[in-house]
């Protein structure tokens, strides 16, 4: 939230912009948070992916308790020669040729086995955690580095802009899932300091890092319109240090790009684990993760394709959601904005 | 199969997008090429008569020059394009490891109490470029193995042939154990001291003779030219390569080694799955033997490709997880026996859809020496977690943590993850670390990483137990790079056992069987490894082979000279 009305006037007139360009009158006394709320509200379509994206979320949280208290295993325990009942019947959970069981619609295997006889819904309630919980690491990741260097570029300007833009350049030279296959094979091989390949944090790590660029260098666009406004100048006037500034005049007027560019870095991230994952130099076994889960799955496909269906599905499912909803958000904060991340 | 009966826009969406995830592991080309006989110069004409058989690898050869290549995958062409003094014959079966002589006259003749082999350059010799083979290209091919450095040399040649590590080590210009003269095509060869199974050391395709000033580098996208049946062009680095016949073999008339009767044309494709369809419905015509099947379908290729699908058990391949016995926790025998009590080899087995023959012990059953006692630590089958999990809490050794190091290729990472799963069953903290397929091994044979567990196999480079023994579990076997003794097993009395058994010839290998098994069974009961099976093979060609006259060599595999098309 803006903290002085300057910023607070720059904020509300963008979104005012908005909102009349909508053809809508302004109503008064109205605050720009309340007003996207209010068209947050009106969008349904986004409202229900949000919802649904929080129902996943939840899901995901509850893994434990699913597996525990409904599949009585744990997403490592694998039981392959073991047998279960289906029918009455007795069946291999994988078969002397290796093909798991498929859905048994019961609490023990769900949604079948995999190849190594793990029960497939506690792996995929598991793998969504992990591939969530990386996801929004590297969201957190990238946002906080990337705002911190698009705004110090663009404040400053001249060498250290250069400097900072030049780096920038370079990790976006490079595709970003090769770049992520690059360092993925480094740190699984000998890690990089405190960083070792079976650690949850080194693919957020690598993703967060990726991402970089794709904030930093709108951020720093901004922040080069931002730092010439007249309110700047009045704090500069005012003796305010650099870092206040930047805090207190700058940031809070990037409020609305950091807000946007959340779920379109989230769904990419998830999405990036995916792959990274799915190459095997993301989430390693056996932590499960959606990518590693279809990776995984394509040893017994197509006799047991339930295991890249399911996992497929949770991970379009998610990524769909965030990012109708994000578009929503974007919609709602910013109706003028054209943010997308192409890569 | 399962049905899903809830067809649904979305649901149909997501499908496609999963397919498509899923399809994006295919590096698969699977359509047939014709234009390598006509691209290869003056075979043209002979591939033309045979026609092209199309070969699909799941795993690329390490390279085709022969100075640096050693996998299974790489030898199934470089035993064809560079012929040793000696080679194997070109059987099936056990007959296939029967050694023959291959560009010398005779077999070599041993003298000095087993130091010294004496063999004659057969004359008229030509290589693949038509340049005439003289007797100091043999030198030449071992002095290139040395300084590349194959990754076998630093166990069969450089400590073995006298002079070796003089030259390894840059203190001579030459290796002044071996003279060769031009002339009369005579090669003698001192070894530092005797060691039986050096005759099948000279049929390794790195002692393949090449041209003297061939660069000492590998050379993978353009090797040296050889003396064999084949002879490799439009290479295409990890994607295909053209093994042609070789214009001048017929000419040169040595006896056992048949000539090529077609182009092979082969392609690299990590997805074994789409191989196996290509081949099934026609689009190959040969799946690579050192791949394994998938499970899935395998129901299929069994109904659809009978007469042209089985497999085979070479009884020379032995797959085991290896243990760093320098380092804790599998310094303690106690933390190996649980593990090795605890193993479910039928599980081991499922995951390898069914290929694995149950083991116990680290030489196969078709190696000398191969133990008849009953296993140490119980029969293979379902494993004793009971009696794992006491041995560990025995051991003082459970919480340790422990990394698995796997390659990412299926079956192998599914037993790894099998196993990780097992040792955290069994009170370790263990995770995984898969290493890409191209340098698992590469990488686990830098002995400076010390990898505590992990996947190994070994197929044999010649049916003498001391091709395992001598390269696996010998304390001298340990290098700083190639190390193929993952576990850094250092044990003097099975070095001591090795060294003494290991100078048998092989001629006389049968006199000393009953030792190789004590030391065997020596091994088993020490748990130094986890042996988890002798992998079966598959034989699966297209219906265009003569799937009947196909040979399958013990030691290399698919024979390539036995291509035919009907």
């Amino acid at each position: 939230m803006a903290t002085t009305s300057d910023s607070g006037t720059e904020f509300s007139a963008d979104l005012s912009a908005g909102f009349t360009d909508a053809g809508q009158d302004l109503p008064p006394g109205t605050g720009p948070w309340a007003l996207a709320w209010r068209r947050m509200r009106r969008n349904k379509v986004a409202l229900f992916f949000g919802g649904l994206f929080l129902l996943i979320v939840v899901l995901c949280l509850l893994a434990p308790v699913y597996a525990s208290d409904v599949a009585h295993t744990t997403p490592g325990f694998g039981n392959i020669t073991g047998t279960i009942k289906e029918g009455g019947k007795s069946v291999d959970i994988v078969s002397p040729t290796g093909i798991p069981t498929g859905p048994s619609w019961q609490t023990h295997y769900l949604l079948g086995a995999d190849a190594n006889g793990r029960d497939t819904a506690v792996r995929l309630l598991y793998g969504g955690r992990n591939s969530l919980e990386i996801g929004v690491l590297a969201t957190v990741i990238t946002m906080v580095l990337s705002m911190i260097l698009g705004v110090v570029a663009g404040y400053f300007r001249g060498l250290t802009d250069g400097i900072i833009s030049r780096g920038l350049d370079v990790i976006w030279a490079f595709p970003a899932l090769l770049l992520g296959i690059t360092l993925g094979t480094v740190i699984a091989v000998g890690g990089i300091g405190p960083l070792k390949g079976n650690n949850l944090f080194v693919p957020a790590v690598i993703i967060g890092i990726v991402y970089i660029p794709y904030v930093a260098k709108p951020a720093r666009g901004q922040v080069l319109q931002l730092r010439e406004r007249e309110y700047i100048d009045a704090a500069r006037q005012q003796g305010l240090s650099h870092l206040r500034i930047m805090f207190s005049e700058i940031l809070p007027n990037l409020a609305s790009t950091i807000i946007v560019f959340i779920p379109l870095i989230l769904a990419n991230a998830i999405l990036l684990e995916a792959g990274l994952s799915y190459l095997g130099v993301g989430v390693q076994p056996p932590n499960p993760s959606w990518g590693n889960m279809i990776s995984d799955g394509l040893t017994t496909f197509p006799e047991a394709f339930h295991n890249v269906l399911v996992p497929g599905i949770m991970l379009v499912l998610t990524v769909m959601s965030i990012n109708i909803f994000g578009d929503g958000l974007r919609d709602a904060l910013d109706p003028r904005a054209k943010v997308r991340i192409s890569h | 199969m399962k049905r899903y009966t809830r067809p649904a826009a979305a649901m149909l969406l997501t499908v496609i997008a999963a397919l498509v995830i899923g399809a994006c592991g295919s590096s698969s080309s699977s359509s047939s090429s014709s234009s390598a006989g006509a691209s290869s110069g003056s075979s043209s004409s002979s591939a033309a008569k045979g026609g092209t058989v199309n070969f699909l690898y799941g795993t690329a050869p390490q390279s085709l020059d022969p100075g640096d290549d050693y996998t299974t995958q790489g030898a199934e062409i470089t035993w064809v394009t560079y012929t040793g003094l000696t080679t194997y014959a070109h059987a099936n079966g056990t007959a296939g490891t029967k050694l023959i002589p291959g560009l010398a006259t005779a077999l070599p003749t041993i003298s000095d109490g087993g130091k010294t082999y004496t063999a004659t350059l057969r004359k008229g010799l030509v290589f693949s470029n038509g340049k005439p083979v003289t007797a100091s290209d043999f030198t030449y091919a071992v002095e290139r193995a040395i300084k590349i450095p194959w990754g076998g040399s630093g166990q069969f040649i450089t400590p073995v042939i006298a002079g070796g590590t003089a030259y390894s080590t840059g203190k001579a210009k030459t290796i002044s154990g071996i003279t060769a003269n031009n002339a009369t095509g005579k090669i003698v060869i001192h070894l530092t001291a005797p060691y039986g199974p050096f005759d099948n050391v000279m049929a390794f395709p790195a002692m393949g003779l090449v041209p003297a000033g061939t660069p000492l580098k590998n050379e993978p996208n353009s090797p040296p030219p050889g003396v064999g049946p084949f002879k490799v062009t439009n290479i295409v680095p990890n994607v295909s390569f053209d093994a042609v016949p070789n214009p001048y073999w017929a000419k040169m008339n040595i006896p056992g080694i048949p000539a090529a009767k077609v182009t092979v044309d082969a392609k690299i494709s990590s997805n074994v799955s789409s191989n196996a369809l290509s081949v099934l419905n026609g689009s190959a015509d040969v799946f690579d033997w050192a791949d394994t099947i998938p499970g899935s379908l395998l129901p299929q290729i069994q109904s659809k490709a009978q007469g042209r699908y089985k497999l085979v058990d070479l009884g020379g391949s032995t797959y085991y997880i290896f243990f760093n016995v320098k380092s804790k926790p599998f310094s303690s025998q106690l933390a190996r026996e649980a593990v090795v009590s605890a193993l479910n080899e039928e599980a081991m087995n499922r995951l390898g859809a069914g290929t694995l023959a149950p083991a116990c012990y680290f030489l196969p059953p078709d190696v000398p020496g191969h133990p008849t006692a009953p296993c140490p630590y119980g029969t293979p089958g379902l494993g004793n977690l009971a009696k794992g999990k006491a041995l560990l809490k025995q051991s003082g050794m459970a919480g340790q943590p422990v990394t698995v190091w796997s390659e990412t290729r299926a079956p192998r990472q599914q037993w790894m993850t099998y196993y990780t799963q097992l040792l955290n069953q069994l009170g370790f903290k263990a995770t995984q670390k898969v290493i890409a397929d191209a340098t698992y091994f590469a990488t686990t044979g830098e002995l400076k990483l010390h990898p505590q567990t992990g996947f190994e196999d070994w197929n044999q480079d010649f049916p003498n137990p001391v091709d395992f023994y001598g390269v696996l579990l010998d304390g001298h076997a340990i290098l700083p790079t190639n190390n193929l003794n993952d576990g850094e097993v250092n044990d003097p009395y099975l070095n001591a056992q090795i060294t003494k058994l290991g100078a048998t010839p092989t001629t006389q290998l049968s006199s000393v069987a009953s030792k190789w098994q004590a030391l065997d069974e020596y091994v088993a009961k020490k748990a130094y490894v986890a042996p988890f099976g002798y992998e079966k093979f598959p034989e699966f060609a297209s219906s265009r082979m003569n799937f009947g006259s196909l040979l399958f060599n013990p030691v290399y595999g698919w024979d390539w000279t036995s291509f035919s098309l009907k």
